[in-house]
């Protein structure tokens, strides 16, 4: 599965991995800035705005009737950070020609939406339209202060942000309320203009066409674009955590969210992950892992407990829900079994097992294109081209000796606690 | 004898071979070039068979809530020890299992070694194994789970909605029961459910990538044996057309009000292939009419009385049928309300051609894209044989719905005594 790389312009890069075994392709456009509290919620807010309206089809329901009469090609947008990075952009999965009964270009005529939306938006006055930027803003502030709805998600956020306090990371990649609602039709245009003539753009396509028709097609729609990407895209890596720290916050919810956040002291660019990926994997990461088989089978405790990674930024939070009461019992399975993995109590066996494991779900990636995508923009971002194969190749060559060194150097840096205050019945706990 | 037959739609380029296995289970494999390969173990049985007998026995079994959902965790243990997730482990599949309304199946997803995860697939399921020891410790661990639920605003608006749409209905038992119901579970009552729906005639085993149904057969072959004929009497509750309640709300710590909409439908057709064409119908309808290209959406939108999404999805089967819209909003009421005008023009304006034409285009694309992912193709089918109907009948089941069905059964289906209005509130301040 070999990825091209191609220069369509100055800052912009076309990566195509051909596939012809779905029935759909895939593409995606990415604009990928560092992390900052100055620019994350006017990026967050930029992909939304764009996505309401563009000169031809200038209000949502005609979009959307443009993507409907293309055989449900919703075009969709996003926001995310990897490491200190933020990533905003557009992506879509139109059927493949072949599927079309009535003959339509679906390829050709996605790609001319996303032209539409990235570049002839609806404008009023030289800027966005000032009613979608105030809609645009209503709605974003609504999803920031609807995190806490989704108690699994918002505890893992909180350690996060406990933990990076202070550091580029703990920056939200949506801004805060009051950052949001700073913005103006103007400060968005500006934002519009920074991404277009400074941003490092990376466009994915996975699936099967003319490919020298695609590129002549991106490179038409891009070649206006042309520029030279301004700021380093780089993350601080804190290799060794200081004393831990232990954050408890009341909610009136049924349920404990313990979160345990660590430094790894390891990340993608070192070029040993695959040792941490392995250890984590044994640690953390399947249903025979140790935190499964211990806090979950043996003790009862609770029903998921598994270890998350962030591999730019070499953390890593674990993540589980539990009886309150059973707080610090968790607390100590969970860190008992890591010094387990530390000192080498596992087997040959149980490393084998962990190895097939990260082998099936590397190998697994090839059937989804999204993955794929995550997979080789998470390497670009870490100036590597390792593909799945290589890095099964890796795994596989991993001895327990650099399993256990990976573990010591896992430290503890937060524990975030949600306290439930209620008891089954909706009451409050005593 | 095993018996096979072959089918092929050659519009979507899809084929499986299907086989009644001399066991007595049904067999589908579906062959995809696709590099994961995976399989589903079902049984026609789910949370809402709570009171159920067996051959004509004279009285009716009644269990406890939950136990179905509680049934699949303990199918993972096994009489040597061994939990399932370890044997899985030898041969790298990744494995789970999952409990609906109407039924439990059991799964894996591999790259290698697919006979031999096959094998423990096979096994596990047909070899249950519980003692009172394990059935107390798997009680703490759903225990948790249903504390998460408990915690989870769309999984309480789901259920507050279905708890309103009907009253005797057992789709209106939440899935994993509650923490009392669950201790009241026994390993003998475990052992009842289990010789009553584990019978390889209620099941059916769908395996979709890179095998071929020889290679299916044989380990089939090995590894089950015939089981007796069985015919079960499950009682799913008599519901009138109405609505049972028209309100449902609960408080619990949302950033803002949460809101279901609900349309009930009684008319069911005890024919597979009717049900499948009015799933379709209800498909499209439901494109047409909420999608964000339509105008109930756009107008909810920007007098900001939703937020980022309307929710949509109509689920039509032999057990139950309802349409449901979801979102949030500063003010369900007046979404409420709005709906309810909105269908009235509806109504009163007809169908309008190009966009039921839009809405079919939506319908068969996302069938389409359906098949780029064995683990999608698995389960689509699995919920089609359930519901005695074929997937690969599904494309032409769409083409055959015209304006005018979709005109009567939104005058059928869309009346006031057949909507209810579920909410979750943020607590108060």
């Amino acid at each position: 599965m070999a990825l091209k790389k191609i220069a369509v312009c100055d800052g912009v890069v076309l990566n195509i991995i051909e596939k012809d075994k779905f029935k759909t392709n895939y593409i995606s456009v990415n604009f990928i800035t560092p992390l900052s509290s100055e620019s994350a919620a006017l990026n967050a807010l930029l992909p939304r705005v764009l996505k309401r309206g563009t000169v031809a089809h200038p209000d949502m329901a005609s979009l959307n009737r443009a993507y409907e009469t293309l055989y449900s090609t919703t075009i969709y947008s996003r926001n995310y950070k990897r490491g200190e990075v933020q990533i905003v952009g557009f992506c879509a999965s139109p059927l493949a020609n072949d599927y079309i009964p009535d003959g339509t270009d679906v390829l050709d005529g996605t790609l001319k939406l996303m032209d539409e939306i990235i570049f002839s938006p609806l404008l009023e006055d030289g800027c966005f339209k000032a009613e979608y930027v105030e809609s645009e803003k209503r709605m974003l502030i609504d999803d920031v202060k609807a995190q806490i709805n989704n108690k699994n998600r918002y505890a893992l956020r909180r350690c996060e942000e406990e933990m990076c306090r202070g550091e580029v990371y703990g920056v939200s990649e949506t801004g805060t309320a009051a950052e949001i609602e700073a913005i103006t039709p103007a400060s968005l245009y500006a934002c519009y203009k920074a991404l277009l003539s400074g941003a490092k753009i990376e466009i994915f396509f996975v699936g099967k066409t003319d490919e020298e028709a695609l590129i002549k097609s991106i490179k038409d729609v891009f070649v206006k674009c042309a520029h030279t990407v301004t700021a380093p895209l780089t993350t601080e890596v804190i290799r060794k955590a200081g004393e831990a720290r232990e954050v408890v916050e009341d909610q009136p919810v049924a349920q404990g969210k313990l979160s345990l956040g660590f430094r790894t002291n390891c990340v993608l660019s070192d070029g040993n992950y695959h040792e941490f990926a392995l250890m984590r994997e044994l640690y953390g990461g399947s249903t025979v892992s140790k935190l499964f088989m211990n806090v979950r089978e043996k003790l009862s405790l609770c029903y998921y407990c598994s270890a998350i990674p962030e591999a730019h930024k070499g953390i890593m939070v674990v993540a589980s829900g539990i009886e309150v009461a059973n707080k610090q019992k968790a607390q100590d399975e969970i860190l008992a079994q890591l010094e387990a993995v530390k000192v080498g109590d596992f087997t040959e066996d149980d490393l084998a097992k962990a190895k097939r494991s990260i082998v099936n779900s590397y190998t697994e990636l090839s059937d989804s294109p999204m993955s794929l995508e995550s997979w080789y923009l998470g390497r670009a971002l870490a100036g590597l081209s390792t593909s799945p194969e290589d890095a099964i190749e890796l795994v596989m060559n991993t001895g327990r000796e650099a399993v256990m060194a990976a573990a010591q150097g896992v430290t503890l840096d937060t524990v975030y606690f949600m306290r439930g205050t209620l008891n089954a019945g909706g009451a409050e706990n005593e | 004898m095993n018996n096979m037959i072959i089918k092929e739609n050659k519009q979507i380029g899809e084929k499986y071979y299907k086989i009644n296995h001399k066991s007595g289970l049904e067999i589908y494999v579906i062959p995809k070039e696709l590099t994961t390969g995976y399989a589903l173990f079902g049984t026609r049985y789910g949370s809402a068979d709570n009171c159920f007998r067996v051959n004509g026995e004279a009285e009716y079994t009644h269990v406890p809530d939950g136990i179905a959902h509680f049934l699949e965790h303990k199918m993972f243990e096994n009489e040597d020890g061994v939990d399932t997730f370890v044997r899985y482990a030898q041969t790298g599949a990744s494995a789970n299992a999952y409990t609906s309304f109407t039924k439990t199946a059991y799964l894996f997803s591999c790259t290698d070694n697919f006979t031999e995860s096959l094998e423990i697939l096979l096994d596990h399921v047909t070899h249950p194994y519980f003692t009172p020891e394990t059935v107390s410790k798997e009680q703490g661990i759903i225990g948790q789970e249903i504390r998460m639920y408990d915690d989870n605003p769309g999984w309480v608006l789901m259920m507050g909605l279905l708890q309103s749409l009907y009253k005797n209905n057992t789709v209106r038992v939440d899935i994993a029961g509650t923490v009392e119901s669950i201790s009241e579970i026994t390993a003998d009552l475990l052992y009842k459910c289990y010789n009553t729906f584990y019978n390889l005639h209620n099941m059916s085993l769908c395996v979709c990538g890179s095998i071929t149904p020889e290679e299916v057969i044989e380990v089939a072959d090995r590894m089950l044996t015939e089981a007796p004929a069985i015919e079960i009497d499950s009682i799913s509750g008599e519901e009138e057309p109405q609505v049972y309640r028209s309100r449902f709300s609960a408080k619990m710590q949302v950033s803002k009000p949460q809101f279901a909409i609900g349309v009930k439908d009684t008319a069911i057709s005890p024919d597979g292939n009717e049900r499948m064409k009015k799933s379709a119908a209800l498909s499209i309808i439901c494109e047409m009419l909420f999608s964000r290209s339509g105008a109930l959406f756009n107008e909810l939108y920007s007098k900001q009385l939703i937020g980022s999404g309307l929710g949509y999805e109509a689920d039509h089967n032999k057990r139950f049928s309802f349409i449901m819209l979801s979102g949030d909003s500063n003010d369900p009421e007046a979404v409420f309300a709005r709906f309810v005008d909105y269908m009235n023009e509806v109504k009163a304006k007809g169908v309008e051609d190009e966009a039921f034409e839009r809405a079919k285009r939506v319908v068969y694309a996302q069938l389409v894209k359906s098949f780029d992912s064995t683990e999608e193709i698995a389960n689509n089918f699995l919920n089609y044989i359930f519901d005695d109907s074929d997937m690969l009948d599904y494309s032409d089941a769409i083409s055959s719905v015209t304006k005018d069905d979709v005109s009567k059964l939104i005058a059928d289906i869309f009346r006031e005594d057949r909507y209810t209005l579920a909410t979750v509130l943020p607590l108060d301040e």
